[in-house]
């Protein structure tokens, strides 16, 4: 479904991603690594918002590399970015619309995606009319992924979707994020919930410095040793 | 919430003072202002969505302005139908200045945007002066030189259109900026374009066609101008600083608000400029009036 073959990525002169390779498949797949390790500018770079300077990126067998980010999105490349980035003069449904208006096979099934987007944040459903300038930092977290959700994507990009979230959140976004993922979405998400992070996900990646350094099935990766002391503080 | 009705509330209050004591001032400012807001309304619209501070908005005006004169001049095209003619071709000239020079530095700094827009201007204002000379331009038609009584004093009726255009104007933005597809679009760009390039909207094209609509809407003022007018080379400069003072004046998005400036500034204008020996002070309570709301703005957010 993704595939990233030897991406390297820089800054003006400096790189930060190096010779970079991963799969995404019909699974979820975690990226996992420290702060500045690289795994923002690697999702960006997906999603047509930074040039590589050297790599390919596939998607369904198509090579998306240097597309815009609305033809990558349309392709069905859904994203819940770090920083949420929201409309924050439009009200909670018409954020939620707007993630699905401009991607022509999501826009039929707007309000089928709405109601399911309802069934994992319930709160979405009594804001719809609250300006999302407004709401609290975790209910505008709840917003970016239901905006995303409503895109109907065959890929979901999480980068960090927990940040701010009441616990019980978080694991109820995660049981549904398990759920989406049986439905056929595939999944890649970044996470510094390593320990939430790994019970989704079915493989994960390790980066480093931008660089893979280690490479395994979600139940591997939690025995290895590296992990328990560097991400997991056990 | 309650700040802004009083706000409201006194500037109503203001308006029936004026319009008892001075209703001539009264008249003339709401005519004047209306037509400074359906000016600065696609200023507005091209600083909120793109982003941009267009400093060549009156010349394009001017341009309007210009092609109008020829349509009435050569084929005796009545003003304000030249509208439907004088609207697609701004809207081309738009299209091609924007792709020409302003999407070229549109990642750039802020400054580099700023000075490409005032370059555009001086290059328009010598273009049209070394096309039609700097001699001033008028278009006569009868219609637009009659006066009405109204509560004993007598004003030139044709300018009221201006109130009607420019509360339909801002209608018409209001309903497509919430009602379309591409409205939605654009009012979503305008707040945040990487989370609008995140849902699938082709951002670049958003700029692109907002630029040209906005230009291609000059077409509106420049015709209903065109008969109250003398028309020449660098008429529109004063234009571009009062849409943009208008603007400021509004607050960033505010469309609504800025008939309300332009109305407040337009009597505030004309209430000076009736007082004998005092007419040329116009232009210092316009930018005076600007500053002390910005000002009490920006104390009202400081207190927080
Ligand atoms: N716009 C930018 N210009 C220059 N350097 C950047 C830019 N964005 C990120 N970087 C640098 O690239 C490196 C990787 O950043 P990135 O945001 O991808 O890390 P991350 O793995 O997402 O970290 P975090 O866990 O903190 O979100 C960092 O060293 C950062 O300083
Ligand atoms: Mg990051």
């Amino acid at each position: 479904m993704l595939e990233i073959k030897n991406l390297s990525i820089a800054y003006g002169k400096v790189q930060v991603i190096w010779d970079l390779s991963i799969t995404v498949g019909s699974e979820a797949v975690g990226l996992f690594g420290p702060n500045g390790a690289g795994k923002t500018t690697l999702i960006n770079c997906i999603l047509g918002m930074i040039r590589p300077i050297s790599g390919n990126i596939y998607f369904d067998g198509r090579d998306i590399t240097g597309l815009e980010t609305y033809q990558v999105v349309r392709l069905g490349i859904a994203l819940v970015p770090q920083e949420r980035e929201l409309f924050p003069l439009m009200t909670v449904e018409e954020n939620l619309k707007s993630g699905a208006a401009y991607i022509p096979h999501a826009r039929n099934q707007l309000v089928d995606r709405m109601n399911f987007v309802f069934t994992i944040f319930p709160v979405l459903k009594e804001r719809l009319s609250q300006k999302a300038g407004t709401m609290s930092g975790g209910e505008q977290r709840m917003l970016a992924v239901g905006r995303a959700l409503m895109a109907c994507p065959k890929l979901l990009i999480l980068d960090e979707p927990s940040v701010g979230l009441q616990p019980s959140i978080v694991t109820e976004m995660f049981a549904k994020l398990k759920q989406i993922r049986m439905e056929g979405v595939s999944i890649l998400l970044t996470e510094q919930n390593v320990k939430q992070g790994l019970k989704v996900i079915d493989r994960g990646y390790v980066i480093e410095n931008g660089r893979i350094v280690i490479e395994d099935k979600s139940e591997k990766l939690a025995q290895e040793e590296h992990i328990k002391r560097a991400y997991l503080g056990v | 919430m309650k700040r802004i009705f009083n706000l409201y509330t006194f500037f109503l209050l203001l308006l029936v003072v004026v319009a008892l004591v001075r209703p001539y001032a009264f008249f003339y400012g709401l005519q004047r202002g209306s037509l400074y807001s359906l000016i600065a309304l696609p200023l507005a619209l091209i600083l909120g969505i793109v982003g941009l501070l267009n400093l060549a908005h009156g010349d394009f005006l001017t341009l309007g302005l210009y092609i109008g004169y020829i349509l009435f001049n050569q084929f005796k095209f009545d003003p304000i139908l030249s509208m439907i003619f004088i609207a697609p071709i701004l809207f081309v000239i738009g299209l091609a200045v924007y792709k020409s020079t302003i999407e070229k530095v549109l990642k750039s700094h802020h400054l580099n945007l700023l000075l490409i827009t005032f370059g555009v201007s001086i290059t328009l204002v010598e273009l049209i002066n070394s096309l039609w000379t700097s001699r001033p331009r008028n278009v006569y038609v009868t219609y637009a030189t009659k006066s009405i009584s109204l509560f004993g004093i007598s004003i030139g009726a044709y300018e009221f259109l201006y109130v009607a255009a420019s509360i339909a104007v801002l209608l018409v933005i209001m309903l497509v900026l919430k009602k379309t597809r591409f409205g939605q679009a654009a009012f979503a760009v305008g707040q945040n374009p990487r989370g609008a390039a995140i849902v699938g909207i082709n951002v670049k094209l958003v700029y692109t066609i907002t630029f040209s609509l906005a230009t291609a809407m000059m077409a509106v003022s420049a015709s209903l101008m065109m008969p109250r007018v003398s028309i020449f080379p660098n008429l529109g400069g004063p234009f571009t600083m009062k849409s943009f003072c208008l603007t400021a004046m509004a607050g960033l998005g505010n469309l609504p608000g800025i008939l309300l400036s332009g109305i407040t500034l337009g009597i505030a204008e004309a209430i000076v400029q009736s007082i004998p020996g005092y007419s040329g002070w116009s232009d210092l309570v316009f930018f005076g009036v600007l500053i002390l709301v910005i000002a009490f703005r920006a104390n009202r957010g400081a207190e927080r």
